[in-house]
């Protein structure tokens, strides 16, 4: 039994059991995130996934306590999920693959899960902007454009919360599993849909605007043909914009972790002067 | 006045060893990548102590964020700020901009 890796809010166990690899996710001692699920909650939207044939780790078992800490089990997984290296040489179909795996989750009944949130996506993000304290104006303009232009909603369903290459794993024959359940919640199917288009998550590879691993159109018309949510990439904009706005927050409120002394990390202090990059991205993309 | 090293001096230096002296030797990939982010936190703070370019001031900042969320938008807001981001940028990530020219 050994640490793979010692995060903010959880840690990862490899365990073999009967021979048999697991991965023990745990609770680490920092304070968890308002916006994250329990250990328990995450291991119920892992079961209700894997129930709805979405690729996922197997879930084996919520552990209750372990040393006082909630814990549960799942397969442990083979496959890259680096996102350099997935958008340096992504699989072929990788596109139509997100697309099919998004709408099985967008499927799943909300009712099955009734304790993930829902709520203006936008007042959350005015609160946790109000966390950081120093101003920053050009999230604020980010933030007014979206008041301003905001689209008529869509049904919301459940949403896995961080759906973006490096959340994923996959081989040489394309996507093997979907990971990193805690941001789960209720929300427009369009937030899932638009977040990996952020072009931080396109890992380098600026060119293919999904991801870095491939082009919009294949994947908004297989996702349009499995959901009959017909998507068209000028009204990903407003998505996309949105998405720039929550990872500027989202760096800034990671690098307090560091400077408050809650989680001392170099990476996490780096992530504060990051946020300029998503600024830019926004200006640049309401411009356009 | 300090004596040599000056501070640029010794970010520096601190840099050039973990480059040559430290990198070289890693083996885990984690920490190869957190000593990369530690010389990239350096390459930010060498930057930074030559920074004097002109830049809205703390009270500026606060003062416009206010406006814009009171939905009191100056007219020229969005062109102010693509230049005060570039500004944080040129310390923070030049080769960044480069991907916008």
């Amino acid at each position: 039994m050994h640490l793979l890796a010692g995060g903010a809010s959880k840690e990862a166990w490899a365990v073999d059991a009967d021979g048999e690899p697991l991965l023990v996710r745990r609770a680490a001692g920092g304070v968890i995130h308002a916006a994250t699920l329990s250990l328990e909650h995450e291991f119920a939207v892992l079961e209700a996934a894997a129930e709805a044939g979405v690729r996922v780790p197997k879930p084996v078992a919520y552990l209750g306590e372990l040393g006082g800490r909630e814990a549960f089990a799942m397969e442990r997984i083979d496959g890259e999920t680096i996102g350099r290296r997935i958008a340096r040489n992504p699989p072929l179909g990788l596109e139509t693959q997100l697309a099919d795996e998004l709408a099985k989750i967008h499927a799943i009944p909300p009712q099955r899960l009734p304790f993930l949130r829902s709520g203006d996506i936008l007042e959350r993000f005015y609160g946790e902007l109000d966390s950081v304290e120093d101003p920053h104006p050009a999230i604020e303009y980010g933030l007014w454009w979206l008041r301003e232009h905001r689209p008529e909603p869509l049904p919301e369903v459940v949403s896995h919360g961080d759906f973006r290459i490096g959340n994923v794993a996959v081989s040489e024959t394309g996507l093997e599993y979907l990971l990193d359940w805690e941001f789960a919640h209720l929300s427009d199917p369009r937030e899932d849909l638009g977040w990996p288009i952020v072009r931080a998550w396109r890992f380098g590879a600026d060119e293919r605007r999904l991801g870095g691993v491939g082009e919009l159109a294949p994947y908004l018309a297989r996702y349009a043909e499995r959901t009959g949510i017909d998507v068209d990439e000028a009204d990903l904009h407003w998505w996309e914009v949105l998405g720039n706005v929550k990872w500027a927050i989202g760096c800034l409120t990671q690098c307090r972790r560091h400077l408050t002394g809650v989680d001392r990390s170099v990476e996490y202090a780096v992530l504060g002067r990051m946020a300029a990059e998503m600024e830019y991205e926004l200006l640049s993309l309401i411009d356009a | 006045m300090p004596d040599r090293p000056v501070a640029p001096e010794l970010v520096e230096a601190v840099w050039e060893f973990l480059s040559t002296e430290i990198l070289p030797t890693l083996g885990d990939q984690r920490l190869k990548f957190r000593t990369l982010v530690a010389m990239n936190a350096l390459g930010i703070a060498r930057r930074e102590l030559d920074y004097d370019e002109p830049d809205l001031s703390p009270e500026d900042l606060r003062e416009l964020a206010r406006r814009i969320r009171a939905g009191d938008v100056p007219p020229d807001a969005h062109s102010t700020l693509k230049a005060h981001v570039a500004t944080k940028l040129r310390v923070s990530n030049p080769a960044y901009l480069e991907k916008y020219e």
